[in-house]
């Protein structure tokens, strides 16, 4: 049973080992020891009969093969319309030959299924919409790939996502030592312009406490000074975990079951240490997922809830917009054609389409605000979702699912996109480097920290010149 | 007061002025000269890909590609480095502003050296739109020094300062810089405020009480703590023009300016028109302040 020095079955547990794989430029090895890893059938369908529940089955047993799950796959349409991309197509002859075999399968087969899992689907739930028997392939990629990244089946970005967070509790490389600081950072850098300004660390008892994705700390810490302006403006009570404060979960994207829970479990701790009235994760959406909507059933909790009520940014943003805790001048409105992207992740599975549109009736100019078509649960993924974005090996895959987004975008005639969610801004910021079609794209922190109406005595003293 | 002065360089030609300016100052003055190059902006979400700072190709930094990247630095600026006693080179990933910020924090920087422009073709601009100097020069807690031109670099230490004043907050922190460097380099000071006519018809008694008014504010403003070298003018104009005519109608070797712009899009914010244009105008280094630290 040859298992590669960097490609086998066992998660990366250590830096050291994360470091080694990492040094792997590209996965270089990495992938020539995928093509000579063995799949071990017993533990596979072992597996299998562990953890694939009656819904899976009968979602395989009753897919009738009509094909009406097709139009709504965005690959299927942006790929030739060819067979081979039909939803229904892509999970029967993956999973479901997988278990028709009872887990007998070879290299070639799970490798194939590799490319399905990652590069043909994103788990963006739509064909489950659009299927009369309600089968959502996207939960069974899921599951799918969860099934692969126990044999080792798995991309090589996503086995190191999955070890960063497996190591550093973060998607990247964050320490406590690193969030904590770059939070002092960011309140010291801000201070000046926001009297008062602060980013208060395990503060017990607060009414809110944030979460966010380790890249803004990494990359662009300015989002989460963003954040902290907007809370401070709003007079919140709030604070940020020095443990636990990395909500995203790159191993949801590997199947990394354990890990899930693990990340899952470390953000609930925070909760619970610094008991929060309510949690607030940023502006991404598959980190909403992870700790939100799926996160409390990896965590094992009975009512399918988190410890405490925990909202998306958006929720909290059309709250403290509507509540007049923050207030928009009119006058900075936004006066040109915008049009908004909807995250599958908090949209589609869950349902915040009205909440995003709230938010941009108080920061748009009425009559500029365009809608995508389709939109809201029917929006199209952004081509980037479930992992798609950062796989260097599928990225002629994914440059072409950046298609569908862009006809969609083109169509509109806007060139500012808003895009409350991580992956959705990434996708859309490479999508103009791909295609340069000439658009602007951006979150909602800065665009609202440059329309408020901030009260006098949040403003700083002695404005600048006086000429 | 300057013992650590931070580099920043993406090795290209247009940061040469800035080099020859930081390493000449580190020669003269005995302070370690810490090379930032930022060798890529990361680019593809979790992915390890970084577009290069140069090429604007997509690369995998690993120790192969940093060695490399130092080897090349080290030749670029080789009789540099050897000409000062202390120098490091420091070599990152992810977006420049936010990564000369974060090593200026880090190493307690005392100054910031910068070329002015990356060029509009460069990947630092991809994506992410304003230019690195408008950032890093509103967020340093350090002065942030500017060479633009080439012919601002050649230049033999301090001999005379213009600090040019708009009688901001930021202005304060300025002329405090201003003034300890005249003081410490033993050097000539000018303070100057341009009064902005530009676009205006004034009457002309106007303009010489507000010229007078200027020099009183001036006098009242800043205090001097018994520096002598010191003389005060107020020109009437366009404020940009007439900084850069004063500079050089006193061989001025530094220009200290405030830099204040509340100004979050950085597509709207550029430097402030006044600082930017000094900057591509000015025969010698710019320095621009905007916070009290480091002064």
């Amino acid at each position: 049973m040859p298992e590669g020095i960097l490609c086998n079955k066992t998660p990366i547990k250590t830096e050291e080992q994360l470091k080694l794989t990492l040094a792997d430029k590209g996965g270089k090895q990495y992938y020539e020891e995928l093509n000579n890893l063995d799949v071990d059938s017993d533990k596979l369908w072992a597996s299998i009969q562990a953890t694939m529940k009656s819904r899976t089955k009968t979602w395989l047993e009753i897919c009738a093969h009509c094909g009406l799950c097709a139009e709504s796959c965005f690959l299927y349409q942006v790929n030739g319309r060819v067979p081979e991309q039909v939803p229904s197509y892509k999970i029967q002859s993956t999973l479901g030959v997988m278990v028709k075999k009872k887990g007998k399968v070879d290299n070639a087969f799970m490798q194939m299924c590799m490319e399905t899992a990652w590069a043909k689907c994103t788990c963006c739930n739509r064909c489950g919409m659009y299927c009369p028997h309600g089968i959502d392939m996207g939960v069974m990629f899921s599951y799918l790939r969860g099934l692969l990244y126990s044999q080792g089946f798995v991309p090589w970005e996503l086995k190191i996502g999955a070890g960063m967070h497996r190591v550093y509790r973060a998607q990247m490389d964050v320490t406590t030592e690193d969030w904590v600081e770059t939070c002092e950072w960011m309140a010291e850098e801000n201070e000046e312009e926001w009297p008062g300004l602060e980013i208060p660390i395990d503060k017990e008892d607060a009414d809110i406490m944030y979460t966010c994705n380790a890249r803004e700390p990494k990359h662009y810490p300015e989002d989460v000074a963003e954040a902290a302006i907007l809370f401070h403006v709003a007079g919140e009570n709030w604070t940020v975990p020095s443990e636990g404060w990395e909500q995203t979960s790159l191993s949801m994207f590997a199947g990394d079951w354990e890990c899930c829970k693990d990340n899952v479990l470390n953000v609930y701790s925070a909760i619970e240490r610094l008991r929060p009235k309510r949690a607030i994760g940023t502006e991404c959406g598959h980190a909403h997922r992870a700790t939100v909507i799926e996160g409390p059933y990896w965590a094992g909790r009975e009512d399918g809830q988190p410890p405490v009520p925990y909202i998306h940014y958006v929720e909290w943003l059309a709250e403290a917009l509507r509540t007049g805790k923050l207030k928009i001048d009119p006058a900075k409105r936004i006066k040109e054609p915008v049009t908004l992207q909807d995250s599958c992740n908090y949209v589609r599975n869950q349902g915040l389409k009205n909440v995003t549109r709230e938010i941009l009736s108080y920061i748009v100019e009425p009559g500029y605000f365009v809608e995508m078509s389709p939109s809201k649960e029917h929006n199209y993924c952004c081509g980037g979702g479930g992992g798609f974005n950062g796989i260097g090996m599928y990225r002629a895959q994914r440059n072409m699912a950046l298609r569908k987004k862009m006809e969609q975008i083109l169509a509109t005639g806007c060139k500012l996109v808003i895009a409350p969610c991580h992956n959705c801004w990434d996708a859309i910021r490479d999508l103009e480097e791909e295609y340069k079609i000439g658009i602007r794209w951006s979150f909602l922190k800065p665009l609202v920290i440059g329309m408020l109406d901030v009260p006098e005595h949040l403003r700083p003293k002695d404005e600048g010149e006086d000429e | 007061m300057f013992k650590k002065i931070l580099l920043a360089t993406s090795g290209a030609p247009s940061t040469f002025g800035a080099a020859r300016v930081a390493f000449d100052m580190g020669k003269r003055y005995g302070a370690e000269v810490l090379v930032l190059n930022v060798m890529g902006v990361p680019t593809k979400a979790y992915s390890q890909v970084v577009n290069d700072v140069r090429t604007g190709e997509e690369v995998e930094v690993d120790e192969e590609y940093r060695a490399w990247v130092e080897e090349e630095l080290k030749n670029t600026f080789e009789k540099q480095i050897e000409s000062v006693e202390y120098s490091r080179i420091i070599l990152t990933t992810g977006l420049p502003h936010r990564e000369i910020l974060r090593a200026a924090r880090e190493n307690d920087a005392d100054l910031i050296v910068m070329g002015a422009s990356s060029g509009d073709s460069s990947v630092y601009r991809k994506g992410y739109p304003g230019s690195t100097l408008q950032r890093v020069a509103k967020a340093a807690r350090c002065p942030v020094m500017t060479v633009h031109r080439e012919t601002a670099s050649y230049w033999g230490g301090f001999g005379n300062i213009v600090f040019a004043t708009d009688f901001s907050k930021q202005a304060e922190s300025a002329f405090k810089f201003a003034l300890a460097t005249a003081r410490e380099l033993d050097t000539d000071l000018t303070i100057l405020h341009a009064l902005d006519i530009s676009g205006k018809v004034l009457d002309q008694n106007e303009i010489e009480d507000r010229i007078i008014a200027a020099r009183e504010r001036i006098r009242t403003a800043y205090d001097l703590d018994g520096f002598k070298n010191c003389d005060v003018e107020v020109w009437e104009g366009v404020p940009y023009v007439e900084i850069v005519k004063m500079a050089r109608e006193r061989s001025a070797d530094l220009i200290v300016m405030a830099h204040h712009s509340h100004e979050l899009d950085p597509e709207k914010a550029r430097i402030g028109s006044t600082m930017e244009q000094v900057i591509l105008r000015a025969g010698c280094p710019v320095v621009s302040v905007s916070k009290p630290d480091k002064v």
